[in-house]
């Protein structure tokens, strides 16, 4: 078939940070794009119902936080009856800038927007239905699948929006509730927990693993833990849920498998997310889901069906709006043969808990368990000024390096500010620095920056004598 | 429109732009039953004791919790029981419901029409509840806005046949219908307003009554419109068939997809149950 006979050289299904950047990518390349939504909001989940909202609550959030710890400036106190709506203001505004500059962007680089919802036909055809119920069959030279994903909700949760939340819903409560359970210890479990729990909620974690965020080292998930337990929250952790429900009267009940019951106004399950392929229609295709519900694709992100790839959240971890982005941009770039460099693994990984978490490269376990023998430097915030100054002081700063004490495995920080540092340590991990570039360089004073000095001198004093 | 209309129509706008008009009191037990609901330290008990304190809503809670609709093949004998059967959200919604119903206007030769709307807006607070929760949405203010949405028009027919009593003027049934339309959207802010009701039902309620702006149509005046809409065609689908319901315009708004609609619409047994229990 000749580029004529088709309605779109490319066509990218779903407009979030993956689809964005591979039509963005792919109209730059001189092809003529098609990107389909089937919401009538542009920007998938990430905008609308998870990283830009929560994020907004968050901002609300750190500065109640701030207010509480400077009673001697503020004597704060949230009402009872504070709207959520109240707490996310500012939501309508960050979302309306955020969707002028997308809609720009993409009319800009003549990428038609099509709303409606898309389903194969054949490997070359998708059918978009319109929410009028019309149908239209493009044909299409190369499909990008960046669908997204949605809340896992397991069977025994019963969540009804109303009382039981998922995290796509979680912010559509009126109230601030005056407490919350929230079910697992995720990413976004993490995150709403802490943010809740900054607000004033009283809010108990529970999952089955003995720490929250088990991807991450012990002491950084401690320090999040202990800051969390200082906050007043409760995390109960090793704990199988057995059954939950809304009681008929004030509160839902959470049954544990050793008896323990807790009891909260409102609770959140947050038990991962799934692939959004459920409309694709992907057999006729010539696809299929993988034993973990997502669709696998090679190094060059092609599904095994040749013009067909997939980014972001369909393929699956590590399900951040930064790889994803990074991905749709590749993936446009792998169908069309445009050369580009080599993908570094090295993405950093950020978690807007109260406080923050982010890591790059290795952990300290996953480095011993591949080095053996590395040298580990850590720098807490209390010993930086700036920390002390600000009060940010529940945090760390830690530095993995090979034996030699050289080379940097990876770098994680707990605390305020950890996903704008972690960014220094990225930058030298890519530059292939050694742990010295940290010691000979000049960063500003006060910063929390200084905390890679104290952390890198303290790898250089255990350095083997040569 | 005739010189009596337009001279009590006159006075009626001038009423409502200086704030003159009597926006009915929203009933002290409806407003304690909502802040009750939304209160998280609140527990049954003081529900129970504030429903007690008036024997008529009382017995128009029990007779409700004992329908079929909500407690099938159970006996309730005390409102604790049923409160606890039911909880305090559903408790205070038929509270509400019960004490802001038809009863509140005094519309004489028009009681029947007034529980027309009523009912209307009961079933249109239904459907937008279950709309809002299938988009994953806020319940809370789709409920309390569809159950206002339309209240303008009681009230402004009772300010109507007030003002023409006073002025000793007899109007036609349909140049009452004529400043009814006219008026009954300012009247509905005005009265959601005076109730303070939260932020989002406010908003909610001025936008859509203010469909003729030129601004988008919000997330939960979409609500209000489709679930009015429901509303329509489960009461009388004679005035609207199930094709135009599809066409509509919000559903586009709230991106319901015609299977999702048909869904939706596999609820109409569920919403008429309730709202035969609600307005029991």
């Amino acid at each position: 078939m000749s580029n004529e006979q088709f309605d779109y050289d490319v066509l990218v299904i779903g407009s979030g940070p993956a689809g964005q950047k591979s039509a963005i990518q792919a109209a730059k390349a001189g092809q003529r794009v098609g990107i389909v939504e089937r919401d009538s909001l542009f920007g998938g989940a990430c905008v609308h119902r998870g990283t830009i909202p929560s994020k907004t609550l968050r901002e609300n959030a750190l500065r109640v936080k701030h207010m509480r710890q400077n009673a001697a400036l503020a004597d704060f106190e949230l009402g009872e009856d504070t709207e959520m709506h109240t707490l996310i203001n500012r939501l309508d505004e960050v979302l309306k800038s955020h969707d002028d500059y997308m809609r720009k962007q993409i009319d800009r680089n003549n990428v038609q927007r099509i709303h409606g919802r898309a389903s194969f036909v054949d490997n070359h055809t998708v059918k978009i239905t319109k929410v009028s119920g019309e149908t239209v069959d493009l044909k299409v030279n190369t499909v990008i699948i960046a669908a997204g994903s949605y809340p896992r909700n397991p069977d025994n949760i019963p969540i009804d929006h109303e009382h039981l939340f998922d995290s796509d819903s979680i912010l559509s409560m009126l109230y601030l509730p005056s407490s919350l359970t929230v079910l697992g210890g995720g990413v976004i479990a993490s995150e709403y927990a802490s943010i809740f729990q900054a607000l004033g909620v009283k809010v108990t974690m529970i999952d089955r693993y003995p720490t929250p965020l088990g991807f991450l080292d012990s002491d950084m998930t401690d320090t999040f833990v202990g800051a969390f337990k200082n906050m007043g929250g409760t995390w109960m952790g090793s704990q199988k849920v057995a059954k939950v429900y809304w009681d008929g009267i004030s509160e839902v009940v959470t049954e544990c498998e050793d008896g323990t019951v807790v009891r909260s106004q409102k609770l959140l399950c947050a038990a991962g997310r799934l692939a959004n392929v459920k409309e694709l229609q992907l057999e006729n295709a010539g696809l299929a889901l993988n034993e973990r519900g997502l669709i696998s694709v090679d190094d060059n992100l092609c599904t095994n069906v040749s013009n067909i790839y997939a980014a972001g959240d369909v393929i699956g971890p590590p399900s951040l709006a930064s790889a994803s982005m990074e991905q749709g941009r590749r993936a446009a770039c792998n169908a069309l043969g445009v050369e580009i460099g080599s993908m570094s693994q090295l993405i950093p990984a950020g978690i807007y808990s109260i406080p923050e978490l982010s890591s790059v490269g290795l952990t300290e376990k996953q480095a011993r368990d591949q080095h053996v023998n590395v040298l580990v430097g850590t720098a807490q915030f209390s010993e930086v000024a700036r920390g002390q100054i600000s009060g940010n002081t529940e945090g760390m700063l830690k530095i993995v390096a090979d034996a030699e004490g050289k080379k940097i495995l990876g770098v994680m920080l707990v605390g305020e500010g950890s996903t704008e540092v972690v960014h220094i340590g990225h930058m030298a991990m890519l530059c292939d620095a050694d742990v010295d570039i940290f010691v000979e360089s000049t960063f500003n004073f006060p910063t929390l920056a200084e905390a890679y000095r104290v952390a890198a001198l303290e790898i250089l004093a255990q350095r083997p004598e040569s | 429109m005739s010189g009596q209309d337009q001279s009590l129509g006159d006075e009626l706008k001038r009423l409502i732009n200086t704030g003159g008009i009597e926006v009915p009191m929203l009933p002290e037990i409806a407003n304690k039953a909502l802040v009750l609901a939304q209160n998280p330290d609140s527990d049954a008990s003081e529900m129970a004791a504030l429903i007690q304190g008036d024997q008529s809503l009382a017995a128009h809670v029990m007779r409700i919790a004992n329908s079929v609709a909500f407690t099938p093949l159970s006996n309730l004998v005390s409102l604790q029981q049923a409160i606890a059967r039911l909880g305090m959200a559903t408790i205070s919604e038929i509270a509400l419901t019960a004490a802001i119903g038809a009863k509140m206007f005094n519309t004489p030769g028009y009681e029947e029409y007034v529980a027309g709307i009523w009912k209307h807006a009961l079933a249109t607070s239904l459907w937008s509840k279950e709309i809002a929760r299938h988009g994953r949405s806020n319940v809370e203010v789709a409920f309390l806005a569809g159950l206002l949405h339309s209240i303008g028009r009681p009230a402004v027919l009772q300010a109507i046949l007030d003002l023409a009593k006073k002025q000793n003027v007899s109007l036609s049934k349909g140049e009452v219908q004529h400043l009814e339309n006219s008026y009954c959207q300012q009247v509905s802010q005005a009265v959601v307003h005076s109730w303070k009701m939260p932020t989002l039902v406010i908003e909610a309620i001025s936008a859509y009554t203010d469909q003729n702006s030129d601004l988008p149509l919000g997330l939960q005046a979409a609500q209000i419109t489709v679930g009015s809409r429901f509303a329509t065609h489960m009461l009388k689908p004679e005035n609207l068939d199930k094709e135009i319901l599809l066409m509509l315009p919000a559903l586009d708004t709230l991106n319901l997809y015609q299977d999702e609609v048909e869904t939706l619409l596999g609820k109409t047994e569920m919403i008429k149950g309730r709202l035969e229990g609600l307005s029991s």
